[in-house]
């Protein structure tokens, strides 16, 4: 009982002392705040990178660009000499592989339509792209092995190209104008949503891969290939297997490098776990570090305090407080004080990763109660380690000097 | 009720001079005296007040009280006798400045064992005719009724004993009357009080007063003696 007196008390005493109180809350505030923000983005920014990675690269599949080409850039034209005979060698010679699909573009152009236009990602790629990249079409159909042959003059198109040029009407079966080659549209893409990029995905035009690489860029080669291998285990000695390959094709002796580049599911793995140990520990540890600068002045400020208070300790001492009762009642006003702060936090860093997560594309959900309970934890931890030095301090004052 | 039995303190100074401040000082004070305890600022009546209040500890002698040694009980047990045995007045009132009168009184009660609070610290205030003041700060009050918030806070747990530290040091002539008043008035209907002043003319208006000089009781007069000479 008497230990609920001390905490109303407490609370008491937060209203008395509203500026020491306010700066100690604004310190626990912002680093509440921070952890709240870092805890849940990286959340939303995992999930992103999982579902992005798996979109991409599926269960196993090995990666190969023309040139030095970067993970998770797109193909580059005139990089290097990656043909379509080099991966069809590749699919030939390497063992356990389960289909593969060719991809050239022109990275974001103008696509027209009369008198609109829209900013889209132009790819080419083979009828077998939709199985290899498990992405098809919702409306209309995807192009066959006969329109690649053929470097038909046919396009699927992203959602957001088609709303951009084609509003509520129905983009099947128009033509569209890429640079001065017409295509007629014959299916719209499935959704995809952002890449880790940020870039939309469904701002994107699929055309066949010859129809891209004679009539539009007029090039013989390709961008980049993606392999599907049969078996999870197998993709590190498939990678190698694909390197092998191609560099014997291509006729680099020992000493040269590579003038391609093979990404393997296994490295891509690697990379988010890196990447992942940066969200979940490095992060956190920077926003926790926000906190702890909040305990510490807070100490300071709670020190201050007591120094202020030495009659009041005094007195307290006199009409019967024992040096425990004088030493919680500084512990629990450096916590209450602090969690106050922190439930601030909390509200502020729900709102802030909300805004970001609004802004970065990531999934949206991120309120969870355990970002709330960890929050109010750790500025009560924070709050009661502050507490800690000044509440000793109270309570070894000798009575008959506090009182002078 | 209170006996003291040659208590001696000592203290040692910061530049290790050594300070008797109280010298084998034996008194006994019954149930409902009024005593004063005089002697000039060094004469270690505050010494003796901090001992009577279980604030500081004699280094010999015995302290009983209600017929218990208390002067070496541990510190955690003291402050239970000091919240229920014993009510303090000290000289600058040491109310809280931002709390307010009420808040005040009640302060002791935070530190009670008692099951029910309710209304005591309202009575108290009551008694000391405060009653119309219960919400205003220390620093709405003049000096007279801060000191009276004071002696209502005192008072609140019902002590045995009322241990008044020059309490009217800080106030002029007639409010320091005023004070002296109230503190009677509780004498009369029953309250041991122990009041320390240096002034002579407050010290003859009480049942009994005790000098002291060096650290010495030098003289203990009771009230028939002084009580003619005041009037």
């Amino acid at each position: 009982m008497r230990a609920a007196r001390l905490v109303g008390s407490s609370l008491t005493a937060m209203g008395r002392y509203k500026l020491r109180s306010g700066f100690m809350m604004l310190g626990s505030a912002v680093g509440v705040a921070a952890i709240t923000l870092v805890v849940s983005v990286s959340r939303g920014a995992e999930r992103k990178v999982l579902s992005t990675v798996r979109q991409l690269f599926g269960d196993s599949s090995v990666l190969v660009m023309a040139g030095g080409g970067t993970l998770m850039g797109g193909p580059r034209a005139g990089a290097a000499r990656l043909t379509v005979d080099d991966v069809d060698a590749v699919a030939h010679e390497v063992p356990g592989l389960d289909g593969w699909d060719a991809q050239q573009g022109l990275g974001v152009t103008s696509v027209r339509r009369g008198e609109k236009s829209a900013m889209s990602r132009v790819l080419g790629g083979t009828e077998r792209a939709e199985r290899v990249w498990s992405r098809g079409v919702s409306r209309g159909e995807f192009f066959d092995a006969a329109a690649v042959g053929a470097s038909a003059r046919v396009a699927l198109i992203g959602e957001t190209t088609a709303r951009e040029l084609f509003g509520s009407e129905d983009p099947l079966g128009a033509e569209i104008l890429v640079g001065s080659v017409p295509l007629r549209v014959i299916g719209v893409l499935e959704r995809f949503g952002t890449d880790l990029h940020g870039m939309d995905r469904d701002a994107e035009l699929l055309v066949p891969l010859t129809t891209v690489m004679r009539r539009i860029l007029n090039v013989d080669t390709i961008g980049a290939a993606k392999l599907l291998v049969r078996r999870r285990e197998d993709v590190a000695s498939t990678a190698a297997e694909v390197k092998r390959v191609l560099r014997a094709r291509h006729g680099l002796s020992g000493g040269q490098p590579n003038d391609f580049s093979v990404v393997s599911t296994v490295q891509v793995q690697k990379m988010v776990d890196q990447a992942r140990r940066v969200l979940f520990l490095f992060l956190p540890l920077a926003a926790a570090i926000a906190l702890l600068t909040g305990g510490a002045v807070s100490a300071a400020l709670m020190l201050a305090s007591v120094s202020q208070r030495v009659a009041e300790i005094g007195l307290r001492r006199a009409v019967g407080a024992r040096p425990r009762d004088v030493a919680l009642q500084f512990l629990l006003e450096s916590a209450v004080t602090m969690m106050a702060g922190g439930l601030g936090g909390l509200l502020a860093g729900t709102l802030a990763s909300r805004l970001a997560a609004a802004r970065l594309h990531l999934p949206g959900d991120v309120f969870s109660w355990s970002a709330v309970a960890l929050g109010l934890a750790l500025s009560c931890l924070v709050g009661l380690a502050a507490g800690v030095l000044p509440a000793r301090r109270a309570a070894r004052l000798s009575p008959v000097e506090a009182l002078r | 009720m209170i006996e003291l039995r040659e208590i001696g303190r000592t203290y040692l100074r910061p530049n290790g001079e050594r300070v008797e401040a109280l010298r084998g000082v034996t008194l006994r004070i019954e149930r409902g005296e009024f005593v004063a305890v005089v002697g000039t600022s060094g004469s270690g009546k505050s010494t003796l007040m901090n001992v009577l209040g279980l604030l500081d500890r004699p280094d010999e002698g015995s302290y009983w009280l209600n017929g218990h040694d208390v002067a070496r009980l541990p510190v955690d047990e003291q402050a239970a006798l000091r919240n229920k045995r014993i009510g303090f007045v000290f000289q600058s009132f040491h109310l809280l400045p931002r709390a307010t009168a009420l808040e005040n009184v009640e302060l002791p009660l935070l530190y009670s064992d008692r099951a029910s609070l309710d209304g005591l610290g309202r009575r108290a205030l009551e008694a000391v005719g405060l009653a119309d003041r219960m919400s205003h700060r220390p620093s709405e009050l003049s000096g007279g009724q801060q000191q009276r918030v004071a002696i209502a806070r005192a008072l609140v747990n019902e002590p045995d004993v009322l241990l008044a530290d020059e309490p009217t040091g800080n106030l002029d002539a007639r409010t320091a009357l005023e004070i002296l008043d109230v503190l009677s008035a509780l004498n009369a209907a029953g309250r041991t009080v122990v009041l320390v002043t240096h002034d002579a003319s407050l010290a003859a208006r009480c049942g009994r007063v005790a000098e002291l000089q060096d650290g010495r009781l030098v003289r203990d007069e009771r009230a028939a003696l002084v009580a003619g000479a005041a009037r």
